[in-house]
């Protein structure tokens, strides 16, 4: 368990890591970058469950981000993979479910098998573009980001909060459950009897440190307020550019059937 | 003019145990006070109230004739900065320039001033070289010292400690010392750890159950054998060489 935890801790680390660097991808403002994630997130969830050729095209965007911003693609999709049991548990009953046929290239097939993967591809997708914002973009500067499109401050704060939570969580529970090994040797996982006191404890402590890194916060100097990334985050005209150019081709991706065409065209 | 100003300053969590009873003191620019005492004694309280983390005390405190409620907390914390017990709690940044940052950020500076502050705090306290190093891949020594950095980056008029030699291995607790006797800012420090004390402060301040039982040189109260045992401390090791000597 303890090591289930510490790869949790390390995966958290490395997306801080990879969201410092000084890189292309992570110097184009945060404003810009949140504005195609979200345009594209509501893009891809907008295909119809059947549309599967049309939603293979929206894999463009993450993949030339991944290019971009030199992140690990392979690593990604490892690191994913704890929402993938989820987003499989959603779209398993379709293929039972859904029995309509539908014709796919020249094949009949089943529309629940289709709307499936269109269902798991949507979330992939997404997921990958979230991360890839994530990872090139530190929380701070989402946050600016967010403050300049008029957010209230108290999802702002609530969502640096919880970021911040998460590791202390995740320390915390490390901590614990090595604490409670120490304690009970060859024992798999932890006795159910155990779990309340253990959560009770858990919940404690981290509040207790939750309030010790807002107190530090506080103390130096944090208001809820970004303001300070205004000299740093300033937009350029190449991020107009960046921006333009995906919103043109997300759109297109939507509005114009690129796989099917280059499929005719192929055949032709 | 005193720097910081405690009068008669009382406080308690509830009606039925005072936690601080009736505390004066008064510090100048540069003074370097020791603050000691039992567990449970009111030293983190106290330094608590000095920032606004609590409020609602009885009496006045002051820093530079600015009274520590509300409204000033801004301008306080400005003047006073804070070294957590835990440097986990208090460094949550991604690097360590980042957390260094933070304050100066915060409070308004430009990029360059910050950057100035920065490398001003990081060359203080001897870390220059952490500067771009992952503050959860730091020792529990390096924590400490990039802690202080986090601090004097917003050049404050008084650095205020809790227990800052807690868990530190004896290089590490060496070279705290080094960096503390460097910096030329009054300093408030509470701990138990009283040969650091001995070789960082020349007052001392012993509190015990809430109260100020000793307020003196520090090599007077440090030898004062019967005073510490007295009260759950010991004499440190400098104070018993310097009777053996």
């Amino acid at each position: 368990m303890t090591d289930k935890i510490s790869s949790a801790m390390y995966d958290l680390h490395h997306i801080n890591a990879l969201a410092s660097r000084d890189q292309w991808m992570n110097n184009k403002h945060p404003l810009v970058k949140l504005i195609i994630t979200v345009f594209y997130i509501a893009v891809t969830v907008s295909f119809d469950k059947y549309d599967l050729p049309g939603l293979f095209a929206m894999f463009v965007y993450p993949l030339a981000g991944f290019i971009l911003s030199e992140i690990s693609f392979a690593d990604t999709l490892k690191r994913i993979r704890l929402v993938l049991p989820f987003v499989l548990l959603l779209g398993i009953l379709n293929p039972f479910l859904d029995r309509h046929v539908i014709m796919l290239g020249g094949f009949a097939v089943r529309g629940g098998s289709i709307s499936m993967i269109t269902l798991i591809l949507k979330c992939i997708f997404t997921v990958l573009a979230a991360y890839l914002l994530v990872a090139t973009t530190p929380l701070e500067r989402i946050c600016y980001a967010l403050q300049m499109l008029h957010v209230p401050e108290i999802m702002i704060t609530q969502i640096m909060l919880m970021y911040r939570y998460i590791f202390l969580l995740i320390n915390e529970v490390g901590r614990i459950s090595q604490a409670y090994a120490l304690r009970a040797p060859g024992q798999k996982g932890i006795n159910i009897k155990a779990w309340g006191p253990l959560v009770g404890q858990l919940l404690l402590r981290t509040i207790d440190r939750g309030t010790l890194v807002y107190e530090s916060m506080l103390l130096r100097g944090y208001s809820g307020n970004y303001d300070y990334l205004r000299e740093r985050d300033i937009i350029k005209l190449s991020d107009l550019g960046y921006l333009a150019f995906w919103t043109a081709l997300i759109l297109i991706m939507r509005l114009v059937p690129v796989i099917t065409l280059i499929g005719q065209v192929w055949n032709f | 003019m005193e720097l910081l100003k405690l009068e008669n300053v009382t406080f308690s969590y509830n009606k039925d145990r005072v936690i601080l009873d009736n505390i004066n003191i008064l510090a100048g620019p540069g003074e370097n006070i020791g603050l000691i005492g039992a567990n449970g004694a009111g030293k983190t309280t106290l330094l608590k109230l000095l920032v606004g983390l609590l409020y609602g005390y009885g009496g006045r405190i002051s820093v530079s004739g600015i009274e520590v409620i509300g409204k000033n907390y801004a301008e306080i914390r400005k003047r006073i900065g804070y070294v957590f017990q835990d440097s986990d709690s208090q460094l949550f940044m991604t690097t360590v320039y980042e957390d260094i940052a933070f304050g100066p950020r915060n409070y308004g500076l430009s990029e360059t001033e910050v950057k100035r502050s920065v490398s001003k705090a990081m060359e203080l306290t001897g870390c220059s070289h952490l500067k771009d190093r992952q503050i959860h891949k730091l020792s529990g020594g390096e924590k400490k010292i990039a802690a202080i950095a986090t601090v004097l980056a917003m050049d404050p008029q008084i650095i205020i400690m809790d227990e800052p030699s807690n868990s530190l291995d004896p290089k590490n607790r060496r070279n705290l010392i080094n960096v503390l006797n460097s910096l030329g800012c009054t300093k408030l420090i509470a701990s138990h750890d009283l040969d650091m004390i001995w070789d960082t402060c020349e007052r001392v301040i012993l509190l015990s159950n809430g109260k100020i039982l000793a307020d003196g040189p520090a090599k007077e109260v440090l030898s004062d054998e019967r005073l510490l045992t007295g009260n759950s401390l010991e004499l440190p090791l400098s104070a018993k060489l310097a009777k053996f000597l």
